[in-house]
């Protein structure tokens, strides 16, 4: 298959915070005799940069969640790292998430933290805000009771919410209140890097911005590199530096948000950017025949292949490797046609 | 704590009286520590008075004061209650939380040892244990015995609460933040788990003083340390019924009906004070 061609490592990238190589991430279930293996991370490299926003766009389904679950080693059975490696770049020091637990457990939240899906969620109901920041921050500071407070305090105020906010309950915030919280949880040990699942995803549009500002503002005043996904190309298009665009597992195109937007290589990606609309033009937005691949029995050859308008009859036999194209890479056989369909 | 105390008083009829017969048998309780006479003598007083001025519930068969009897004898039960309900409670939150969030194999084994005594008939294994037992069956013996009798459907209520914050946000984000197992289930869940732990507490009390009553009316207890369910034994034994001596039955039982309800009301105010739902459906009227 086409591994043997040997997918391009990275695309000249000095600085790699994090490094992910041919990383593949099964659901493995075995009931009753029956195994089902779902390919939800099929062989995907890709390479982050230090100072970085790095999107993850996708459909539902697609295995976005699941890649950025297996980055963050934060994965439970049935979901298992089949092969490659994921390995993060702290300080000098390199930190393989799959052969080094212990150091990563020394180095979550106080280099790597984790915006989880649904984060409204991420406060425990029954306990006061406070709580949650000594339980999730406190050990990895090292500071006194008092100076840690006082920490929390000025990183409040900077994410714009009163430290009042610290002695409440949950219930008595607004969503928006409690996303700002959930950032302000993930970013005030001050890691190098920080992965969002889904950040603005329950919110309407205004606070969305207003928490798109702020990852952006924490993001520009920490320095750290920040990976995260949504299926929301809008929000990729205000925030990511480079783009990544994954279908049934695998990564499918990468390139700069820019040129991505200008020029998509990949026709899914070029029909997930003709989706998005656009003021004062009324044509029809067509929708991709068909529905996201069953994983756990995906399509011979390249896996787009059953809704793509330009595919060919080497589409369902060959699968394309991700090669370098442009400024970023892409996995297609017909690369160059994508911008005349 | 108290503020929610006084809401309750103020606002809950069945706690205000709950509250009172619980208090007021409590405090009648604690009065058998200024008791004239040694709760276990025999023999002391005349037999068989009535009521009267000088003895208030009257006298046993066997000499004894029922009114000093009676309030031994409730100590002593709930002494004997809330031991069983303070075990019980350990287990069926050490077994319910460690199950509901471990789950796989520890939750299997857990489980099944649940079920199997859930399965079992408790009155027929504390027979047992007392005929084993027999010189050597002590109350703290018994009350150990039916502390392990007492936690499973409480334990699996327990694992059902923390089988659902396991999957919550909040819980993932403290693993991924670094938390223990015994942290995540002390300060995450375990102030989920406490009211419904507050609940099956009431119930569980309720339960205890019940088997205790049972097992003691039936002679199979130290019956020469008073309690309500030893008095009607040795009432039975004299024939009390017959003979006419109707206050060495009547009173213990009036008692420990009277602490029942006692619980009984606390136990459904405080649930419904827990549930916010019944609250709600309370100010809808």
């Amino acid at each position: 298959m086409h591994a043997t061609l040997k997918p391009e490592a990275s695309t000249s990238s000095a600085d790699p915070v994090l490094r992910v190589d041919n990383l593949k991430a099964y659901y493995q279930m075995n009931y009753f005799g029956v195994s089902r293996e779902v390919r939800a991370v099929d062989d995907i490299t890709l390479t982050i940069r230090r100072n970085e926003i790095y999107g993850i766009a996708g459909e539902s389904s697609s295995g976005k969640s699941s890649l950025i679950k297996t980055i963050a080693g934060a994965i439970r059975p049935p979901l298992r790292v089949v092969s490659g490696s994921v390995r993060f770049d702290f300080d000098g020091r390199t930190l393989d998430v799959y052969n080094d637990p212990e150091a990563m457990k020394a180095a979550r939240w106080r280099h790597l933290s984790y915006v989880m899906q649904g984060s409204m969620n991420v406060l425990n109901p029954v306990r006061r805000v406070k709580h949650a920041f000594h339980d999730f921050a406190f050990r990895h500071m090292g500071l006194s009771p008092s100076a840690f407070r006082a920490r929390v305090e000025a990183h409040l105020e900077r994410i714009g919410l009163d430290p009042q906010v610290l002695e409440s309950y949950p219930h008595q915030l607004s969503g928006g209140m409690r996303q700002r919280l959930a950032i302000g949880l993930a970013t005030v040990c001050e890691p190098e890097f920080i992965i969002a699942d889904e950040p603005t995803t329950a919110l309407d549009v205004l606070v969305q911005q207003d928490v798109l500002a702020l990852i952006k503002d924490v993001q520009m005043r920490l320095g750290s590199s920040i990976i995260f996904v949504t299926h929301d190309m809008t929000v990729h298009a205000a925030i990511a530096d480079r783009i990544g665009i994954i279908y049934a597992g695998r990564l499918v195109e990468e390139g700069p948000s820019q040129a991505m937007f200008e020029q998509p290589q990949h026709p899914y990606t070029a029909h997930l950017i003709a989706s998005l609309p656009r003021i004062g033009d009324t044509t029809r937005r067509v929708s991709l025949p068909g529905k996201p691949p069953n994983l756990a029995d995906p399509p011979s050859g390249c896996r787009f292949h059953p809704r793509c308008p330009l595919a060919i009859a080497k589409c369902e036999t060959e699968s394309p490797p991700l090669v370098p194209r442009g400024e970023g890479r892409v996995a297609c056989w017909r690369a160059g046609e994508v911008a005349a369909a | 704590m108290f503020s929610i105390l006084r809401d309750l008083l103020r606002f809950n009829v069945e706690f205000l009286i709950g509250f009172l017969l619980t208090g007021t048998i409590f405090l009648f309780a604690a009065a058998h520590f200024f008791a004239p006479y040694p709760d276990t003598a025999i023999y002391l007083l005349p037999p068989d008075m009535p009521p009267s001025a000088e003895f208030w519930l009257g006298t046993t068969s066997r000499g004894q004061d029922v009114f000093w009897q009676i309030s031994g004898a409730i100590w002593n039960t709930m002494t004997f209650g809330l031991t069983v309900m303070i075990l019980s409670r350990i287990v069926a939150l050490a077994v319910g939380m460690v199950s509901g969030y471990l789950g796989g194999k520890a939750d299997e084994v857990l489980m099944t040892i649940n079920d199997t005594l859930i399965a079992l008939p408790n009155i027929p294994i504390l027979l047992l244990v007392y005929f084993v037992m027999r010189d050597q069956m002590t109350w703290p013996l018994l009350a150990l015995t039916a502390a392990l009798l007492g936690w499973n459907y409480d334990a699996r209520l327990i694992r059902s609460v923390t089988l659902s914050l396991r999957n919550r946000e909040f819980t993932r984000h403290a693993v991924f933040a670094g938390m223990s197992v015994p942290q995540v289930l002390i300060r995450q869940h375990l102030p989920y788990v406490m009211p419904v732990v507050f609940f099956t507490a009431m119930n569980n009390l309720i339960w205890a003083i019940g088997l205790e009553v049972t097992l003691s009316v039936l002679g199979f207890s130290d019956v020469n340390r008073p309690t309500v369910g030893g008095m009607i034994y040795w009432a039975n034994q004299h024939q009390a019924a017959v003979s006419g001596i109707w206050w060495w039955l009547v009173f213990p039982i009036v008692a420990v009906v009277l602490l029942f309800l006692g619980l009984f009301l606390l136990a459904i105010s405080i649930n419904e004070y827990i549930d916010p739902r019944s609250r709600l459906s309370r100010m809808g009227g």
